[in-house]
């Protein structure tokens, strides 16, 4: 492999972050320097800052845990990737639970003035002028984390040691900011804080090599394609009086499709309809089984379907 | 042979699904490849005839 070029170099301190300008064809390091640390992340285009990383598309795409291989998307209705995840040497990343905050801490340990992650982002974004309303849910690196039989999230023991590391490749300019989970008394950093190695490189040509085609449509917009285009500045809310509803493909209109089913097919949707799992009537059977087929025949992505 | 017909009831945006199925050649119909759909589903998903059972 080429060899690459280091750009920047850093260590961030338990109870900070720092805000980064990562361009287009560099890579950020995040580096356990003693290992089972979490690190907390917000990622913003460095040119428009209404557009900034989305946990749910990137959960919707990838799961609950993304890895070498995945996006960091950014928020609809931009839903461009904005980094590529090209290297992954612990493979435990979450995009389950959101930052701890101060409430948390002071609801539920009775400690009302203690590190935590929101704040340190927003000390740390400052730099560039962003207030802690801008503060986004975090993508949380090394966090271990998982789901159990009854639907309850859990955080798991930190299995990262010293030099495991993630590589973020950009894919677009962004401001980069990673922080120092602030949660000493949670498992997420298996209870003691410790500092994390950031470090820019230039991507070489193996580096990009290692990126996944992402896709390109035409409804990842920009804001040109908005009908507001300017950025609300005061905090007070008031209606447009020249407002007029404008939501697409309205009204939805139905239509009615007779289907003839043979006795075998029949028989086929009443087998199906009598678990009780399709609909109740033939015709939302028949519905359920057609799209649900679809989707699994030709949609693209994860098809989230229930287990049959 | 006894037929029976359901009627589905959908929208816009589902029948332009449907047709660019069937633009794409996945049917000669909308109602064909409903009922494509419905074999291809039931031969997987669909637990088997008594008459099946009975044959083993």
């Amino acid at each position: 492999m080429s060899q690459r070029r280091v750009l920047q170099e850093l260590v961030i301190e338990p109870g900070t972050g720092k805000a980064l300008e990562v361009r287009r064809g560099q890579i950020l390091r995040i580096e356990q320097t003693a290992g089972r640390q979490c690190a907390d992340f917000n990622c913003f285009n460095l040119h428009d800052y209404k557009e900034f990383f989305h946990t749910g598309r990137t959960r919707h795409l990838h799961g609950l845990h993304p890895t070498k291989g995945d996006f960091l998307w950014s928020a609809p209705p931009r839903e461009r990737p904005m980094m590529s995840i090209i290297e992954d040497t612990v493979r435990t990343n979450d995009v389950l639970y959101p930052r701890c905050s101060a409430f948390l801490f002071e609801h539920q340990y009775g400690l009302p003035v203690h590190t935590n992650c929101h704040d340190i982002q927003a000390e740390a974004q400052r730099e560039y002028g962003l207030t802690p309303d801008d503060v986004h849910d975090s993508f949380n690196f090394f966090m271990h984390t998982g789901v159990d039989q009854h639907g309850h999230p859990f955080i798991a023991k930190n299995t990262a040691k010293r030099g495991d590391y993630v590589d973020l490749l950009a894919l677009i300019d962004v401001l980069a900011v990673p922080n120092v989970c602030g949660a000493d008394v949670m498992m997420t950093s298996d209870f003691e804080l410790k500092p994390l190695k950031l470090s820019v490189f230039e991507a070489t040509d193996d580096d990009w090599r290692a990126v996944v085609e992402p896709p390109r449509r035409t409804n990842q917009r920009t804001p040109a394609d908005f009908k507001v285009q300017t950025i609300k500045a005061d905090r007070e809310l008031s209606r447009d009086a020249g407002y007029r509803p404008d939501f697409t493909n309205v009204p939805l209109t139905i239509s009615e499709i007779d289907v003839e089913l043979t006795d075998a097919e029949l028989d086929m949707l009443r087998r199906l309809g009598a678990s009780g799992k399709f609909g109740e009537t033939d015709a939302e059977v028949l519905r359920y089984v057609f799209f649900t087929w679809w989707i699994e025949k030709f949609m693209n992505g994860p098809k989230h379907a229930a287990p049959t | 042979m006894n037929n029976k017909t359901i009627r589905l009831r959908l929208n816009q945006q589902q029948l332009e699904l449907i047709d660019k199925s069937i633009a794409a050649g996945e049917a000669g119909s909308r109602e064909d490849l409903i009922r494509r759909a419905l074999r291809e589903f039931a031969a997987e998903h669909a637990p088997a005839a008594p008459g099946d059972a009975k044959e083993r």
